[in-house]
């Protein structure tokens, strides 16, 4: 079980809210989308890849089987989904510090919301609610969101420098190249792995590579098992 | 300020950093508690002489200036081994009981800053029980008036340092001073000197060893009499480029925090009310490789080296002069000109005793230096996003966006974003204590001793200075520079593969390219630390009386 994968934190909570005040909830939802302006908090925080809100009606919940118990639910549930880069706790503290009022307002219709200031009761709040993840995938485990945003910049800048500067002269290739580099200075940082997030999650990290290492796989000899590939980059691990 | 801290209760270090206040000496020495009824005697009797937060002047209220001041710390095996109950030690933050060394994979001491490359006092700290460091003592020596200001400074030192090996003495091996702090030419010392940095002239200086003027943004939160005028800019920023001061519980525990509520602190609240963490860092500086690297990258960046000296830390060397304010070898000669004349006059006015004046002056330095903020500097064209200030201290910099229309490489204030425009910054601030060591005798070595110790306080160690210190200062993303490090202190890559490099931006509105700042070299190194707690006096009276008990 691991809430992350590469630089990239899953974040799954559940919270009860009564049937009746549902609607209230949906309401807010709808206003936050069609006014931009609301959400501004949330998009200028780059360390969330985004963030997800949704109402699961009683009924609503998967029964996948006749042989399924059926459940009897007393609420309707919001689920809250979000991928972020970096800690919980950072995550969170970003969240209550910049955005307080936007979270009373999702949340402020669930049961025994404790409202996101002051700090640790919100803090108690999300981790009771929050599901753990079983399983989580990282294509990129070395890219935060804003490192897949800037390799996008670069990339379209790169392309269309290179259809600008096809017939150009040699000064105005330098002005053109000058203005590359300036429109990208803020998108060429670079890209090693993660500073660990905890020193649990680095001590369980560290376990798993070394059983990957040391285990063998498939009945494979003592020296035969081949490690699995690396999940998390760590090829171009520094300063060792 | 309306609120009114217990000065008697606090210790000075705490809300004091003591080299601005006419001590530029002091000593710092660690000790290792081998009975605990003798060490919680030694406690109660270097309490006795501990120099608390209290106003020094001629009203009510107020005390004479001490000659030496006198603080006192303990690391989580020194609160154990005095006999504080378990659960009061389990109230303590979990870095805390750690300590330094078990959290070096979170700071990013690798390399030639990770523990096996310590002082050996820090090397042994938290291996054996005869080794682990316990109290922390400090001894500040204040300046004398004349020309004699560092004999007078180093003899209330050495008076303070004999007073405290002879309550070392009556312990009978109860208390042992710790060895192992490591002087000129790899001495083997018992405690570890600080000073600060003098001239060619032999005059006092407030600079590092690399040149900067240090310490100029330090903190400012709710009541502290002394700093009620000092907010603007060391506080936190408001709407409209105005300051208050941080919430106490920012930095003291038992108090209200930014977070509208009582930092996590142990029990019983005597314990902790009015005390705080303290960080312990002796950071070595390479000088010749610093020198080196400036002068190779000087010679190609395009404003020359000393602009180039200034985009590492965000201020210019000579003056200390924010870039934001004085992007320009121009304007900082400005700049430089009225502090020289404030200063003059601020000089004059202390020899005569004009208070008013006094203040004024103080007041048009103080804004000088530190009143400012990023609004009109958002894409970092004049201070670098991976700057020493920018990164340690972001104001509401990061309250930033770029939209579709705007010109590329550029950012603005992302207006009514957040809640208040310092969100992310407000929580992340620490106290910054101590002074350089050693001396630099030859610029084109790394090898001597010189560096500084840094003493950081505050209420959070994880998040607070190891944040910084994790994603800050080793990392970029809060900054959009990737793993790009702050270029003065992060742990810059030891890997020829992996080079580190940080971007000096240009102008979006110019011609210019950004400045790539290729292969940045380690700059500085650590050689050791630890975690400790500054108790309030009522802490450290039941400490010393055995009496802590949370039930």
């Amino acid at each position: 079980m691991s809430n992350i994968a590469g630089k990239a934190y899953a974040m799954n909570v559940i919270t009860p809210i009564r049937p009746y005040t549902t609607w209230v909830n949906k309401f807010i939802f709808w206003i936050a989308v069609k006014i931009p302006g609301t959400l501004k908090g949330l998009i200028t925080l780059s360390l969330i890849h985004y963030a997800r809100w949704v109402i699961i009606g009683k009924d609503q919940f998967p029964h996948l089987d006749p042989k399924q118990p059926k459940e009897e639910l007393n609420y309707t549930y919001m689920m809250f989904f979000s991928n972020f880069n970096g800690s919980w706790d950072q995550y969170v503290d970003s969240f209550t510090f910049a955005i307080p009022g936007g979270l009373d307002l999702f949340w402020k219709w669930n049961i025994r919301y404790s409202k996101s200031v002051p700090l640790t009761p919100f803090h108690d709040y999300i981790r009771y609610n929050q599901i753990e993840t079983i399983h989580y995938y990282n294509a990129y485990p070395l890219a935060a969101s804003n490192d897949v945003k800037s390799a996008k910049t670069v990339k379209s800048s790169l392309i269309k420098f290179e259809q600008d500067t096809r017939n150009v002269s040699g000064d105005n290739f330098l002005k053109l190249y000058n203005a590359l580099l300036r429109g990208l200075q803020h998108d060429m940082g670079d890209m090693y792995p993660t500073p660990i997030v905890s020193m649990s999650a680095h001590q369980v990290e560290r376990r798993q590579k070394w059983h990957a290492a040391n285990l063998p796989e498939g009945g494979a000899g003592p020296t035969g098992g081949t490690a699995p590939k690396e999940a998390h980059g760590h090829s171009a691990k520094k300063g060792k | 300020m309306t609120k009114q801290l217990d000065l008697l209760d606090i210790q000075g270090n705490i809300l004091r950093a003591y080299g601005r206040f006419g001590y530029p000496v002091a000593r710092y020495v660690f000790l290792n508690v081998r009975n605990t009824a003798k060490g919680r005697e030694f406690v109660g009797e270097i309490t006795k002489k501990v120099t608390t937060s209290v106003e020094w002047g001629d009203g009510p209220g107020k005390i004479k200036q001490p000659d030496r001041t006198v603080n006192i710390a303990f690391t989580y095996q020194g609160l154990k081994d005095l006999g504080v109950p378990i659960s009061s030690l389990v109230g303590f933050s979990p870095e805390f009981a750690s300590g330094m060394k078990g959290r070096k994979d979170i700071l990013g001491d690798d390399g030639p800053s990770s523990p096996e490359h310590w002082d050996p006092i820090w090397r042994g700290n938290r291996e054996t029980r005869e080794k682990d460091v316990h109290i922390f003592i400090s001894l500040n020596a204040l300046a004398g008036q004349g020309l004699d200001w560092l004999t007078v400074a180093e003899k209330n030192r050495d008076d303070a340092y004999a007073w405290l090996l002879d309550e070392i003495n009556k312990t009978e091996g109860g208390v042992v001073l710790l060895d192992g702090h490591l002087g000129d030419d790899d001495a083997n010392l018992n405690y570890q000197d600080v000073r600060v940095v003098l001239d060619n002239n032999g005059v006092p200086t407030p600079k590092e060893h690399f040149g900067y003027t240090d310490g100029i943004s330090d903190p400012v939160f709710e009541g502290v009499p002394y700093d009620e005028r000092r907010v603007k800019g060391r506080g936190k920023q408001m709407p409209g480029g105005t300051w208050a001061p941080l919430a106490t519980g920012e930095f003291l525990l038992g108090h209200v925090d930014e977070a509208k509520e009582y930092p996590p602190a142990p029990e019983p609240i005597l314990l902790s009310r009015n005390g705080t963490y303290m960080i312990y860092r002796k950071l070595h500086e390479n000088v010749a490789t610093f020198d080196r690297y400036l002068e190779e990258q000087g010679s190609k960046f395009p404003g020359g080296k000393a602009l180039l000296a200034a985009k590492f830390v965000g201020r210019w060397p000579d003056t200390g002069v924010p870039l934001v304010k004085a992007p320009d070898a121009a304007s900082n000669a400005k700049f430089g000109a009225q502090l020289l004349s404030l200063n003059a006059a601020l000089n004059a006015a202390q020899k005569k005793g004009d208070k008013e004046s006094v203040k004024s002056n103080e007041q048009a330095i103080d804004d000088i230096l530190s009143d400012f903020t990023y609004d009109d500097d958002m894409s970092g064209a004049k201070c670098p996003f991976s700057s020493h200030i920018r990164r340690i201290n972001p104001r509401a910099s990061l309250e930033m966006m770029n939209e579709e229309g705007d010109k590329p490489g550029s950012f603005k204030v992302s207006k009514d974003a957040f809640d208040t425009p310092g969100a992310l910054a407000n929580r992340r601030r620490l106290l910054r204590r101590g002074l350089p060591y050693g001396e630099v005798k030859d610029r084109t070595r790394d090898d001597g001793n010189h560096g500084i110790v840094i003493m950081m306080v505050n209420a959070d160690i994880n998040r607070q200075f190891e944040f910084v210190q994790q994603q800050w200062v080793n990392y970029g993303n809060d900054f959009k520079a990737g793993n790009d490090k702050e270029i003065i202190l992060g742990n810059h890559s030891m890997d020829d593969n992996f080079p580190s490099k940080a971007v000096i931006e240009a102008d979006p509105d110019s011609d210019q390219p950004p400045y790539i700042l290729s292969k940045i070299p380690r700059l500085v190194v650590t050689r050791g630390g630890d975690y400790f707690f500054i108790p309030s006096m009522t802490a450290l009276r039941m400490i010393a009386q055995g009496v802590i008990d949370p039930t």
